[in-house]
């Protein structure tokens, strides 16, 4: 088990560590439940907002940890675990939405045109925003949402973000510069709500 | 108009974030002061980073569809070893199975197939004696061509009966098939036809000296050192004088 830890650190842990794992216990029951109670909220998350619709987002949370947990006889610790399972998941979500391809919700068809808009007709506000923010990153391109998500909800370095994305840091920012310009022009008409 | 300093606007997510080293954060806001662009460019940045601060981390916990999806998730454990796996669903075909009415099913699909192989497979399971008996019950011994075993070198029927005294039984243990000379005379040598029993046990034997009919295929064996004329198989031998 211990060796199980040393292969799923958390992302923050240091990279040097990561490279000195044991050999993974094959077939640990105990190990997948430790892989999965360790990753399930940061997957889920990932999840969550590439594809919206949170029934669909825990069938696809299990088809992650499925191919993580069928995976891990292959993984060739090429790279870090933390990296290698958040593509799987990043692949997941993007198979997912080519076979189907999301909708494009309008927030004004979520709470209306901006004439249209009075916040004392709102009655939970902090509902409206979490859909707003929400639906805006999921309109943002598939390369922009993981970036926004990558950074805001997994708190991962340009670096790390790098490596998952395979991409370099200074990809990874412009990417984040892109998708933050995008926001704010989604997000401008609805500022009195956020 | 537009700036081309790349490098430099990839820097203002770390300056917003406070991340920024103090002397990157200095030639940024330097830059600033003389760019429009990038301080317009900082502008929207800033409302995005905070909109993106805001975003809801949506636990799983409040998604859970309840303990069937944690039951789920841990069977997943189970399913990604593929022994495992194997295991529960023998298991629940046990269980499943464990019923009156399965039981009975499967007991008369046992049965079933056993017949099944019994007739299919009844030539090895009872030998070849019935076969064999049956078959000699069946041919038409009458429509073999009688000669003597003179007359075998002139033979073009493949379907023969000879007579002759029987000598040299030998079995092939190696092949399982019995062998001996078809002889004239009983004694002292003289013309002769070998013949094979492919089945040694599911025929009666002849005994060394009597005299015999044989059944069976003529052939003619070619190779050197033996050039001989056979009945082989024989399919039937009817003993004359013991």
């Amino acid at each position: 088990m211990d060796s199980l830890r040393a292969l799923a650190l958390p992302v923050d842990a240091p990279q040097e560590q990561e490279t000195e794992v044991a050999p993974l216990p094959r077939g640990d029951e105990e190990a997948f439940q430790e892989i999965y109670e360790l990753y399930r909220e940061r997957i889920w998350a990932l999840v969550v907002y590439s594809i919206g619709d949170s029934l669909q987002a825990q069938d696809i949370l299990q088809a992650i940890f499925l191919k993580v947990f069928r995976g891990l006889r292959s993984f060739k610790r090429q790279s870090s675990f933390f990296t290698w399972i958040y593509r799987i998941a990043l692949n997941e979500c993007r198979n997912h939405q080519r076979r189907r391809r999301a909708r494009h919700v309008p927030l004004e068809a979520i709470i209306g045109s901006r004439d249209e808009i009075d916040p004392k007709a709102i009655p939970n506000h902090r509902e409206i925003r979490e859909v707003l923010l929400q639906n805006a990153v999921r309109q943002l391109t598939y390369k922009m949402q993981d970036v926004v998500v990558l950074k805001y909800l997994q708190g991962l370095s340009y670096e790390e973000m790098s490596r998952v994305l395979g991409c370099s840091p200074g990809t990874v920012a412009s990417r984040l510069n892109r998708a933050l310009g995008e926001l704010e022009e989604r997000l401008r008409p609805f500022r009195r709500f956020l | 108009m537009r700036c081309w300093r790349f490098k430099m606007k990839r820097k203002f997510v770390p300056y917003l974030e406070g991340s920024l080293s103090p002397g990157g954060a200095k030639r940024l806001e330097k830059h600033m002061l003389d760019c429009e662009s990038c301080r317009a460019m900082l502008a929207r940045l800033r409302a995005g980073h905070a909109f993106a601060q805001q975003l809801p981390h949506l636990g799983l916990e409040a998604a859970r569809r309840g303990p069937e999806f944690e039951a789920m998730m841990h069977d997943l454990g189970e399913m990604a070893t593929p022994r495992r796996a194997w295991i529960r669903v023998w298991e629940n075909w046990l269980y499943a199975s464990a019923t009156p009415r399965v039981v009975q099913g499967l007991l008369a699909l046992v049965l079933a197939l056993l017949a099944l192989v019994v007739v299919s497979n009844r030539r090895i399971l009872f030998g070849e004696r019935q076969s064999i008996a049956a078959l000699s019950n069946a041919l038409d011994l009458s429509g073999f061509h009688s000669l003597s075993i003179l007359d075998l070198s002139t033979n073009t029927r493949p379907h023969i009966a000879t007579e002759g005294y029987v000598r040299d039984v030998r079995v092939d243990e190696e092949e399982g098939t019995l062998h001996f000379k078809l002889v004239e005379i009983p004694h002292g040598s003289g013309p002769f036809v070998v013949c094979e029993i492919m089945n040694p046990t599911g025929m009666s034997l002849p005994r060394e000296g009597s005299r015999v009919r044989v059944y069976g295929v003529a052939r003619y064996d070619g190779q050197p050192g033996r050039e001989w004329h056979e009945v082989n198989p024989v399919l039937n031998i009817a003993v004359l004088k013991q």
